[in-house]
């Protein structure tokens, strides 16, 4: 534990002086993926002050004077990655019960809960995260629960979650459907089935339909100038849950087998609220349907299909029939189902099963932005949005390619020149001083 | 620029006799890697392999094309087969979790050919596997060796079977305590997992001796035959050295402890998984013992595995330690890993396509004792033969083809 707070105090030096520097950023000479454009062979990409101000072809885009200029020859840029299904921080490193918050496992109904909470901004995973060229997350309760709780959209830098939290933004609404929460049945407890899932879902929202309708009554009799006007009693439960009836907040959705993903669409259209499907293992058996209905989909490419029934039909091939069928696609890690370091490489592995490159890239950042609703300043490379991007090594679907840099809002979080930050590109980070000198092969 | 043909199977679809081209042919053995090369195949076993130029391919054979062909991958230690992708009880055979001394459970007798996860991992190339009990008992019983498909439309784990009985598997570390000392039973701590070990190889080593003095006594007086103990007659084996002793550890560690208990015991031992290998890179080099490299991209459970490094297998390999690749056992999702995308992992960090190579196919037969059926392209060994359209360890290259005893068991579908 001593040595965790060593290893933060360093790096909060390290963030510091990187910060003093981070007015004013130009990298020059690099290949750059946009993604909301076509690619730029050799560009510049210019950021002040955490926004991008510039982004262009070399000689295309003039350059401030007195800039410093980065060569990034050689190199490649993308956008910095956006994870729309994450547990780093709540889903601790080293996974032991003493640092582990993920499921409220105490009852199925929990919409008041908030991970913002309960994430430890000092938790290895973020860290390996940004070595993975991660910037921006959703971190979410677990799936244990029909309703888990309040999800967290973050930025991975800061030491508090305030800090990480990006102004304006809500967050989600975790909820989950199909085996996990069964795990009560097991107990005696309700759900034991499917058919309870989607009535304790239900019966929850009803309850937040009437509280919603209370308190526009009252801001309608309050409006209208009646004094005696009462507002309801405060409710931690239904308030979240009237923001996700007004779409405001948006229903993350854990979801695996085609018929669950159904369920979650019934749901929808019964209380009209905004969902992406997580997981969706077997989207793709609906993929038509889910493209005429433009559901978005974040979906996990793993190494085996298996380990529970829901994830027996896992494809290779899902995503890239999603995206043929015209569903917008994100990929997401679950970490630590995907460690977050190959959050990259589950893009590849779906550029293997037949998506396009520019679709992956694009799942990896602005389409991922977009499912929380993020996409007006994160995902792309345009001017005005965040700073937030990716300098690579090569080719973004290469197993030899390596992440040299992540940026957040203009600053550097992760340097892989700096023997610190290698050890979690590398893994190896809790026995730092007794890494072999080796580390960091090119 | 996919150049592998379609392949027509006319007539049974075994004792095929097939010509294999392609722009890189990793024989894997004295051969080399050769630039357009051609492998024969008549009657499962390879027939002939060299340049395309220095070779005539007869008539009659069927002809499959490929950018890169590779010997069939070898897993070194894996529990596919007997722990099912369903994850379900009813196909969870590999932990038998109510002794933690199981050393006469066989992995034969688990072993389903019809597991889904079989065909996936052949998918990728995974030829033969060396697979066993799981992560659960100190003393987990009796790995085998097996190909990933049957022959000639039969799949029995006999006939898979290259060998019934190759390893017994040995677990230390986290698990054997986390599985017994809530129940009260030991081991609860590793100090127990290590003396529960020894007692038995000890009690194994006093069997053998009983047999022996029975053996050669004048007599052999059926009165005072010594009766057959199923687990002591399978661990004085390994105190013997015939059988070879694999103990999974992941810490510095347990580690140590394995080696510490290996020599006690004379035995022929080896290491898997070895998280932590690169830290006790010099302990395990003067020890002798092989590693079999543990999936990078494990998931990081618990605080044995918390240091896992992508560079393991090569800075073990750069410290002189022989290695090959080990899947692991996953017990969620994913619930298997395949060792192809591990190697590629440590191809990409520091080991390079050459040594990776050699890990997954000859030097992996080697330290399995099959090099005389596996793991390289020579004439009269197995025709497992894997054929991609790139870069074998790139993430975007497919496997287009893989054939298990020269019988074409899987074909990528375009």
């Amino acid at each position: 534990m001593r040595k965790c707070g060593a290893a933060v105090a360093i790096s909060l030096v390290l963030v510091g002086v990187a910060e003093a520097q981070s007015r004013l950023v130009v990298l020059r000479g690099a290949r750059i993926h946009p993604v909301s454009g076509p690619v730029i062979e050799r560009g510049v990409l210019i950021v002040e002050n955490g926004k991008i101000t510039a982004v262009g072809a070399v000689g295309a885009v003039p350059i401030p004077a007195g800039a410093t200029v980065e060569d990034a020859s050689g190199k490649v840029i993308i956008p910095a990655l956006v994870d729309t299904h994450s547990h780093i921080g709540i889903g601790p490193r080293p996974s032991v019960p003493a640092n582990n918050d993920i499921n409220e496992g105490t009852g199925p109904i929990q919409p008041a809960l908030r991970a913002l909470d309960a994430i430890y901004p000092a938790d290895p995973g973020i860290r390996l995260a940004q070595a993975g060229g991660v910037a921006t997350a959703n971190i979410m309760p677990g799936s244990g629960n029909v309703i888990g709780g309040q999800t967290a959209y973050v930025k991975l830098r800061g030491s508090t979650i305030e800090e990480m939290l990006i102004p304006g933004a809500l967050g989600g609404m975790k909820m989950a459907n199909g085996e996990n929460p069964k795990g009560y049945g097991t107990r005696g407890l309700a759900p034991a089935t499917r058919m309870a899932e989607a009535a304790l879902a239900r019966r929850t929202l009803i309850r937040a339909q009437e509280y919603k309708r209370k308190r526009d009554e009252y801001d309608q009799a309050k409006a209208a100038g009646k004094a005696d006007a009462k507002p309801p009693e405060r409710d931690l439960e239904l308030e979240p849950l009237v923001e996700v009836l007004e779409g405001k907040r948006i229903v993350q959705h854990h979801t695996h087998r085609a018929d669950d993903i159904m369920t979650v669409l019934r749901l929808a259209d019964e209380f009209h609220f905004r969902v992406v499907i997580q997981h969706g293992t077997e989207a793709w058996k609906i993929a038509d349907e889910l493209a005429r209905r433009k559901i978005p989909c974040s979906v996990i490419i793993i190494d085996s299909p298996g380990g529970k029934l829901e994830a027996m039909d896992y494809n290779p091939e899902g995503a890239a029939i999603l995206e043929r069928a015209g569903v917008k696609v994100a990929i997401h890690t679950d970490d630590n189902i995907v460690n977050s370091r190959f959050l990259i490489r589950e893009a590849a592995i779906a550029v293997r099963g037949g998506m396009t490159e520019a679709g992956a890239l694009r799942a990896l950042t602005l389409n991922a932005a977009e499912m929380l609703d993020l996409g007006s300043r994160t995902g792309s490379l345009e001017p005005g949005k965040d700073a937030d991007f990716v300098v690579l090594s090569g080719p973004p679907f290469s197993v030899y390619t390596k992440v040299l840099a992540t940026y957040i809002e203009g600053k550097k979080v992760f340097d892989r020149s700096r023997p610190e930050d290698l050890r979690y590109a590398t893994g190896g980070w809790d026995v730092s001083g007794r890494y072999p000198k080796l580390g960091g092969a090119q | 620029m996919r150049i592998v043909a379609c392949l027509f199977l006319a007539g049974g679809a075994w004792a095929q006799q097939i010509a294999i081209e392609a722009d890189t042919l990793y024989t894997q053995g004295p051969a080399g890697t050769i630039r357009n090369g051609v492998v024969l195949i008549d009657n499962g076993k390879v027939v002939a392999a060299g340049a395309a130029t220095q070779m005539q391919i007869p008539n009659g054979y069927q002809h499959l094309r490929a950018k890169v062909a590779t010997p069939g991958f070898i897993d070194t230690k894996t529990s596919v087969g007997l722990s099912g992708i369903h994850n379900v009880a009813a196909d969870q055979d590999q932990d038998e979790a109510t002794d933690p001394n199981t050393a006469d459970v066989r992995a034969l007798d688990s072993f389903n050919p019809r597991e889904p996860l079989l065909d996936y991992v052949r998918s990728f190339g995974v030829t033969t596997v060396q697979s066993g009990p799981g992560p659960i008992n100190p003393i987990a019983g009796q790995a085998g060796i097996f190909k990933t498909a049957g022959s000639h439309g039969a799949a029995s784990a006999d006939q898979m079977a290259i060998r019934a009985y190759s390893a017994m598997l040995f677990n230390l570390g986290e698990q054997p305590k986390q599985a017994y000392g809530p129940k009260n039973k030991a081991p609860a701590t590793r100090m127990a997992t290590a003396e529960l070990i020894r007692k038995a190889l000890l009690d194994a080593q006093v069997y053998r001796h009983k047999w022996q003095e029975w053996e050669t006594s004048e007599k052999k007086d059926a009165s005072k035959q010594p009766a057959r103990d199923l687990k002591l007659e399978a661990l004085a084996r390994v105190t013997q050295g015939e059988v070879p002793a694999i103990f999974t550890a992941h810490r510095e560690d347990d580690i140590a402890t394995a080696i510490r208990i290996a020599q006690e015991f004379q035995l022929k031992a080896m290491l898997s998984q070895a998280t932590e290998g690169y830290l006790a890179r010099d302990l395990i080099r003067k020890s002798g013992m092989t590693v079999l490299v543990g999936p990078a991209m494990q998931r990081l459970e618990g605080l044995q595995t918390e240091n896992a490094s992508l560079e393991n297998a090569a800075l073990l390999a750069d410290a002189g330690v022989p290695i090959a690749f080990t899947s692991g056992f996953e017990g969620y999702v994913p619930k298997n890993r395949v060792i192809l995308f591990e190697a590629a992992v440590a191809a990409a960090n520091g080991l390079g396509a050459e040594r990776t190579m050699r890990a997954l196919t000859i030097d992996a037969a080697k330290i399995l004792g099959i090099a005389d059926r596996v793991g390289s392209l020579e004439v009269g060994k197995d025709a497992d033969v894997v054929l991609f359209d790139g870069d074998p360890f790139e993430y975007t290259s497919h496997v287009e083809a893989v054939l298990v005893n020269g019988e074409l068991s899987y074909q990528r579908k375009h």
